[in-house]
């Protein structure tokens, strides 16, 4: 039987992964299951810190069966990703509380690898990376302590150098290696982060204020339009009494027609947007969208959707024209004029009045904007929770508190009830912008709500009411806007964004979102296209052979680097204290013409010098002082002795 | 302390003029809890080193004239029936001394010459199956005649190495003879005036062992004492017991030295006592060779 040296610190080391990937799962896993793993890792870490004996194999085997079914009832089989990895951690933590020999912590350090590698599942920013970066030089270290009788520290150290010298050779294959189509494909696991629903409830998008993840980022090739930017995701195009809902119509019939120009004139912007990894399809763009993106199509909404349902991060171009003003086709009128449910009685008559008193659209909708901009509406995060068929008489008479989804589900109403075509849309509303690289950062809490309205000879233009009820929210992000930034902060989970008032960590927040976009853009949204293009620019037209030649040329790299690494010549060790100054001097002494006897004792051979060389006698000596001292004195080498050194070396050379 | 010693050197260079360097040697060997052998004609002044090395550090002093005929119970001392009690008293003999002067130690046969050698080793005798421990500090400088004179028995080399140092005094400079004959009248050692006590003594020697001994050092003397090994020069090479000697030795002179930490020139000045009788190099030629291991051996920077 092997015996096992560090056994103690392996575990706590493997207990101490585990407990990150724990952390780091928490928000993917039902929280009893957390429970679950969170107590195993307790218990091990238990155990190892008082030397008590593992638990045997019944207890185990019982323990790990229950924990199987409550693993399968908690987590269900539908999403097998997040079960596959559930599955992962639960195994890997028992075998843990089992292990005894080195077999079986080999057994675990390979499963860890797995483990750690299913964290790029769920996120790939570069904070991730680097945290599983460092988590892996922790795994390394603990399989060399499994062949070892090293400490961590020198263990850590070790792998920690594999890795560095794994980097060229990383670099080298991401850029060169050619990239090919996956074999197969995770689906990708349902995220609890979903920004936007295909239906606009109120009451969803308050907690989206909550969450300040990203979403998707916006460069601006040349000039940026002009502010606000309603970033467009869904049309909702049906009121089902208390929510708007995306009709089946809209989804399956929306094929692209040539009725939208996409000419130069009506251009308005043009930008490269990166999302985060989001299973649902929609994807992000100002006014009417389009893309020539290879995985993405646009439709006659001038809505952006992925082509594949893939969680991963995407990277696409956009081309946002103004709408067309051609009018309406009847059906299509129809529609966005339907009401199924009156049930708000109230509402209509207001609209009935405003309909009356103006003649024309243009008109009714200044009147309406007038009407939410006086009547006492207020913009808050959290407003009254109302239920019942006549929600936004609720809403619009007694309340009159709320956020974008209370008022554009209200404006909709009135204005299809007033006979004016509209349409709820929703998606995210400015962002926040970094001057320096003319980048937009999108986060959750920027969800949106509001409403286009059809009008005559102008087309298809946007109806925010929250616009005028909180001025403020159109002028940035809500992070930015100062009077609701208390509440949107006592809102917020703490992290970076909360704390944006203190300039020095705003900056931090802005430097690392930078170095995110950088990460995202040049190595996550690295693909094949990418890579031709560089290739292209490195070696001219793409030819035939240049596959093969790179998987030539990365072999050949792989086994040059480990020769070399093999041949490199040991670098010398470091020199001891005054030994680096006493040889600057015996190097200067002998550019002097001195022949040093070679029998002589550093000390005798400053002695030779100084009798040699009378002008600079008295600073040799000095020097042979310190020499003395630091080198057989073990005076320690502070930086005045440091200095000293110098000033002295100096002497004696400008002394000649 | 420094003063002391510097005092304690000048009083000798008072009785033996001229001999500063074995003077310090002798001294380091003191300091050192080890044993001198001087190796010198008749009449170079040994017997004067030794009684007045006593005389200064307040020890007390005996010698022993090693004849052909002397017996170890002639050193160690007998059991002499006492009648009057009817029972036996043991009598100690000459080496119950603080510092013992084993004079011409290579005309005694072996036998004697052992008992010595072994005293010195454990610094207590055995006489009649009983053991007497010898005072502290014990302190032996012997004294051998060169060789080639007729009648000695030559020490064994594993007896040689019980000596920390071998030193010869050598002739006296023109100077120092002129001096010597004009006060020859009998000198009376007891008038040097007595520098320190046992106490004093004793924290010299634990204020030695603290002396700060670096690494580039020590390398020093791990390549010196490998050159020995590898060379095919000596007829035997130096053991670790004299890379130890070495050590203790060069720090003792560090100290006579005035200094807290020992140099590599510290083990060169002590390197031919302490290793020369250890290499079985006896005669003149021996001391060019181990000159020429100081000069073959670079000292690390």
């Amino acid at each position: 039987m092997d015996i096992l040296k560090n056994e103690k610190v392996i575990n706590y080391s493997l207990s101490f992964i585990y407990a990150c990937l724990i952390v780091f799962f928490v928000s993917h896993l039902p929280l009893v299951f957390v429970g679950v793993l969170t107590l195993i890792c307790a218990w091990n870490f238990y155990i190892t810190l008082s030397n008590k004996p593992k638990p045997n194999a019944w207890l185990a085997n019982i323990l790990a069966g229950v924990s199987l079914g409550l693993m399968l009832y908690t987590v269900g089989m539908s999403d097998t990703v997040i079960l596959f990895v559930a599955m992962l951690l639960l195994a890997s933590l028992f075998k843990l509380l089992q292990a005894k020999t080195k077999k079986h912590y080999h057994v675990i350090t390979t499963l860890t690898f797995f483990s750690l590698s299913s964290v790029y599942l769920f996120n790939q920013s570069i904070l991730t990376t680097l945290t599983v970066s460092s988590l892996y030089i922790l795994n390394f270290a603990v399989l060399g302590l499994l062949e070892s009788k090293h400490n961590l520290k020198i263990a850590s150290k070790q792998s920690g150098k594999l890795l560095l010298l794994a980097l060229p050779l990383a670099i080298f294959l991401l850029l060169f290696l050619p990239k090919m189509p996956a074999f197969w494909q995770l689906p990708g696991p349902k995220l609890a982060k979903t920004g936007l629903s295909e239906q606009v409830d109120p009451f969803d998008i308050a907690k989206l204020s909550n969450s300040d993840e990203l979403v998707f980022r916006a460069k601006f090739n040349e000039e940026k339009p002009v502010a606000p930017y309603y970033w467009r995701a869904i049309v909702h195009d049906e009121f089902n009494g208390n929510a708007w809902l995306t009709s089946d119509f809209l989804k399956y019939n929306n094929v692209k027609t040539n009725t939208q120009s996409e000419n130069d004139e009506q251009l308005i912007a043009s930008y490269s947007v990166i999302t985060e990894p989001a299973i649902q399809k929609w994807l992000y763009g100002l006014a009417y969208s389009s893309s020539n993106s290879p995985n993405v199509e646009g439709n006659s909404l001038g809505l952006l959707r992925k082509k594949s349902r893939q969680a991963k991060s995407l990277q696409y171009d956009v081309n946002s024209f103004n709408f067309t003003t051609l009018p309406l086709g009847e059906f299509e009128e129809k529609r966005y004029k339907y009401l199924a449910y009156k049930k708000n009685v109230k509402t209509s008559l207001l609209a009935k009045n405003l309909k009356q008193n103006t003649h024309s659209d243009r008109d009714f909708y200044n009147s309406l904007l007038q009407y939410f901009a006086g009547t006492g509406f207020t913009y808050t995060l959290t407003p009254t929770p109302m239920s019942g068929d006549n929600t936004i008489d609720q809403f619009l008479f007694e309340n009159q508190r709320g956020f974008c989804g209370h008022y554009a589900s209200a404006a909709a109403y009135i204005f299809r009830t007033a006979g004016i075509p509209a349409r709820l849309v929703s998606g995210y509303l400015g962002g926040e912008l970094n001057q320096d690289n003319n980048t937009l950062t999108v986060r959750q809490y920027d969800a949106h709500a509001w409403v286009e309205v059809y009008l005559q000879n102008e087309g298809w233009v946007i109806f925010d009411a929250t616009a005028v009820v909180a001025p403020e929210r159109l002028n940035g992000s809500l992070s930015q806007n100062e009077e609701l930034n208390d509440e949107f902060k006592s809102n917020l989970d703490f992290g970076l964004v909360s704390l944006s008032n203190f300039p020095a960590i705003n900056w931090l927040r802005l430097e690392l979102e930078n170095l995110d976009y950088q990460w995202s853009s040049w190595v996550l949204g690295f693909d094949e296209e990418k890579q031709n293009d560089f290739l292209k620019s490195i070696f001219g037209s793409k030819n035939i052979w240049l596959v093969p030649l790179m998987v030539l040329l990365t072999a050949g790299f792989c086994f040059i680097g480990y020769f070399i690494y093999l041949n490199l010549p040991k670098r010398p060790a470091k020199l001891a204290p005054m030994v680096k100054e006493f040889y600057e001097v015996k190097a200067w002494a002998k550019k002097q013409k001195i022949n040093i006897p070679d029998n002589l004792t550093p000390s005798q051979q400053l002695d030779f010098f100084a009798d040699q060389l009378p002008r600079s006698a008295q600073s040799i000596n000095t020097f042979r002082q310190l020499f003395n001292q630091v080198r057989y004195g073990k005076k320690p080498f502070t930086k005045e002795r440091k200095t000293q050194a110098k000033d002295l070396i100096k002497l004696i050379k400008i002394s000649k | 302390m420094h003063s002391t010693v510097t005092a304690i050197i000048e009083d000798l260079s008072s009785v033996i003029f001229g001999k500063q360097q074995q003077i310090k040697l002798a001294l380091t060997c003191l300091f050192s809890e080890g044993h001198l052998l001087i190796e010198d004609l008749p009449g170079m002044g040994k017997t004067t080193l030794s009684h007045a090395l006593s005389a200064v550090l307040g020890l007390s002093y005996q010698r022993i004239q090693f004849t052909s005929d002397l017996l170890p119970a002639d050193i160690l001392g007998t059991n002499v029936f006492n009648s009057t009690e009817h029972s036996f008293t043991f009598h100690k003999g000459p080496i119950f001394s603080q510092v013992v002067l084993a004079d011409e130690i290579n005309r005694a046969g072996p036998k004697t010459q052992s008992a010595l050698l072994e005293a010195m080793e454990e610094q207590q005798v055995t006489v009649d199956g009983k053991k007497y421990t010898l005072p502290n500090p014990f302190f032996v400088i012997a004294t051998q005649n060169p060789l080639y004179q007729s009648g000695t028995y030559p020490l064994p080399e594993s007896q040689l190495d019980r000596f920390l140092m071998r030193i010869s005094l050598g002739f006296p400079p023109k100077e120092a003879e002129k001096r010597l004959i004009l006060n020859m009248q009998k000198r009376d050692y007891s008038q040097l005036p007595k520098r320190i006590n046992q106490q004093e003594l004793a924290a010299i020697q634990t204020q030695i062992s603290q002396i700060t001994l670096s690494s580039p050092v020590i390398d020093y003397i791990i390549e010196l004492v490998n050159y020995t090994r590898t060379s095919n020069a000596f007829a035997s090479s130096l053991s670790p017991r004299a890379s130890m000697a070495l050590a203790k030795a060069a720090r003792s002179w560090a100290f006579i030295d005035g200094r807290d930490f020992v140099m590599p020139e510290d083990v060169q000045a002590v390197f031919a006592s302490v290793c020369q009788h250890r290499l079985g190099l006896h005669n003149e030629s021996g001391e060019a060779q181990v000159n020429d291991i100081l000069k073959n051996v670079l000292v690390p920077v």
